[in-house]
């Protein structure tokens, strides 16, 4: 009788017919880390079921986002794990996108005659990217305002209609209820919608095109004729084939395991993201972007002026053009890691590159902020009469908001500390008076009398003997 | 017979094509509308009262963005206020020029801090270090009854 009714829906539902298409397939070996893919579906789920929770409760209203943000936080009961896991598979599909995008480019998996799934996979690398931004603004607190701020800025540098894209995103002439709505509107409806769509088309391509297979690596390919043939041998050949279900899964299920394993781990030891106090724009703060965007913070401080202001527009579109235009300019017949060094190279130095703008940012050694409180001194030392005074005024006229003293790292401009006595008295004048064109310090001209000037001048000759604190 | 299918496929193509395009272009209307209506030309609202303001100090102002019922959470808005001379104001907007971030005024080295990437802007708002290169926004300003006003519309849309 079971066994009936189970033959019975299997046949109503269609379901063996998508058993033998899907899954019950001969595909060539896959190795463990290939699962990237699988991981980022994994991690897309998890965002929609914890998305849909989170969406229970959230209040997409300037007047109490931010209060039902902390109300998910600390009374719906397990809302903190809900919004943590939320955010930590938002930052591991991040790392996952960037992975699996990495590798296909390392690999060539671009080349003929994947082209398809490569052209429906960047919209949804940018999709990725959009929701991971849109995300944190619907927090609502002081960072979302700003994050806010900043992507009202990058609208409103497209040539001709900035001004008008910017009035659509804040659905009227400032920010207001109707931005807020827009946000949500897109990151949980518009964005995914479309995002569903694409990773139909994009798995769709996968199963009925493979993904790059050993054998395709091994020689140079030439034709998708030559390719369809090395990856039908393979797929057919017992020991360079295996059937996906269970084995390919197994392995690729494996790698979507450990990196939910690990989203687990850091919900319930890290715990949600913070929650800074709700967005105004009247308190003075320091606002900052998810981690996973420390990277682009810190290369457009690095940038200089000329191009700072246009590379939040051109950064994303030259990466738009490179990432679409990449299968029809590398048209190089070698697939494979070992036969593209220079592709290996170039995924290296990006990543490189990326770590270390992120630690730069993490350190934020550009940002100068006010600081009125006494210069610390070394322990134990005492300072000459007028050098003391001096130390009053150093910090009277605001000058350790930008120069650290002894701090050996953390300050905007020099820490006399390491100077090591190189300059005189009268070159310190000469700067504070005068300093040279193109460094950022105001001339204090006028602004301090002699006898003041004459105390600062002392305080800072006397601190570059100062020891450096680690 | 081909005839038929010629005229069924154009049917379907045209059918569908008016379909689209009436639901399409309506709902692509309303979601611009706040771009097709744009903005008021102005918008003055009251940062203080002239007196208050001491010739040479540069301070903060609340000013009300004048939304009222709409949303309390950006019912205000800091400015920068500097009076000049008697009758000289210079209302600085608090957004970085780079991107809109909220600068700092530091009254010891009187310069403008910006918290993101190292804007720093002298205190006539001319940018000194960064990524920023335009110089501080101004609103336009006007006295009416001893009170200051600003424009809020006098600055770009994003700011």
């Amino acid at each position: 009788m079971l066994r009936q009714s189970a033959q019975w829906a299997i046949d109503r539902f269609g379901i063996d017919n998508l058993y033998h298409c899907l899954l019950d397939r001969r595909v060539p070996k896959a190795p463990w880390y290939s699962g990237d893919g699988s991981t980022l579906m994994a991690l897309l789920g998890i965002q929609v079921i914890t998305g849909s929770v989170l969406a229970l409760t959230y209040s997409p209203s300037t007047d109490s986002a931010y209060q039902s943000v902390v109300y998910i936080t600390d009374q719906v009961f397990l809302g903190w794990f809900i919004r943590g896991l939320h955010y930590w598979s938002a930052g591991a599909m991040m790392i996952m996108i960037v992975f699996h995008l990495m590798r296909q480019i390392v690999l060539g998996g671009y080349k003929s005659p994947r082209e398809g799934t490569w052209l429906v996979g960047v919209p949804l690398f940018f999709g990725v990217l959009f929701l991971a931004y849109s995300g944190y603004l619907l927090r609502w607190d002081e960072r979302s305002i700003y994050g806010i701020r900043v992507m009202l800025q990058m609208l409103g540098r497209v040539p001709l209609i900035g001004d008008w894209l910017v009035l659509f995103a804040q659905g009227g002439p400032s920010v207001g209820p109707a931005t807020l709505a827009r946000l949500y509107a897109f990151h949980v409806l518009v964005i995914p919608l479309l995002m569903f769509a694409l990773v139909a088309i994009h798995l769709y391509l996968v199963v009925i095109k493979g993904t790059m297979t050993k054998g395709e690596r091994s020689t140079p390919i030439h034709s998708v004729s030559q390719q369809r043939e090395i990856y039908k041998s393979e797929a057919a050949s017992v020991d360079k084939g295996e059937t996906f279900f269970p084995w390919t899964m197994l392995k690729t299920g494996t790698m979507a395991g450990i990196v939910i394993g690990l989203t687990l781990l850091a919900t319930v030891f890290i715990g949600p993201s913070k929650l800074y106090s709700e967005a105004n724009l009247t308190e003075s703060t320091m606002p900052a972007e998810e981690w996973w965007y420390w990277w682009l913070s810190g290369l457009i401080a690095l940038l200089p002026a000329s191009i700072a202001p246009w590379a939040v527009v051109l950064l994303p579109v030259a990466i738009l053009m490179f990432l679409l235009l990449l299968p029809f300019v590398d048209r190089s017949p070698m697939r494979g890691a070992r036969n593209r060094p220079i592709w290996i190279l170039f995924v290296i130095a990006t990543v490189v590159t990326i770590l270390l703008l992120t630690d730069y940012r993490r350190r934020s050694p550009f940002t100068a902020w006010p600081e009125s409180s006494l210069p610390a001194i070394p322990v134990g030392m005492t300072l000459p009469p007028d050098a003391e005074r001096g130390r009053v005024q150093f910090a009277r006229y605001g000058c350790n908001s930008c120069h650290a003293v002894g701090k050996s790292n953390a300050s905007f401009a020099v820490d006399f500390a390491l100077l090591r006595g190189q300059l005189s008295r009268e070159k310190i004048r000469e700067y504070i008076l005068n300093p040279p064109a193109g460094v950022a310090m105001p001339s204090y001209a006028g602004r301090m009398t002699k006898e003041e000037l004459d105390t600062v001048v002392a305080f800072c000759h006397v601190a570059q003997t100062f020891p450096l604190e680690d | 017979m081909e005839n038929r299918r010629t005229w069924a496929i154009g049917f379907l193509a045209v059918g569908g094509a008016v379909g689209s395009l009436a639901i399409g272009i309506p709902a692509i209307l309303a979601a611009f509308s706040a771009s097709i209506q744009g903005r008021q030309k102005h918008a003055w609202r009251r940062a203080g009262i002239v007196d208050d303001f001491k010739i040479g100090k540069i301070i903060t102002a609340d000013v009300s963005t004048g939304r009222g019922d709409w949303s309390t959470t950006l019912g205000r808005l800091t400015v920068f206020v500097w009076r000049q001379t008697d009758e000289q104001f210079v209302v600085f907007s608090r957004s970085c020029t780079d991107l809109s971030c909220p600068v700092t005024f530091d009254p010891g080295s009187e310069c403008f801090f910006c918290p993101c990437h190292g804007g720093i802007f002298t205190k006539n708002g001319t940018p000194l270090a960064g990524p920023p290169k335009r110089p501080l926004y101004r609103y336009t300003t006007r006295i009416r009854d001893g009170n200051l006003e600003i424009d809020l519309h006098s600055l770009p849309p994003a700011y």
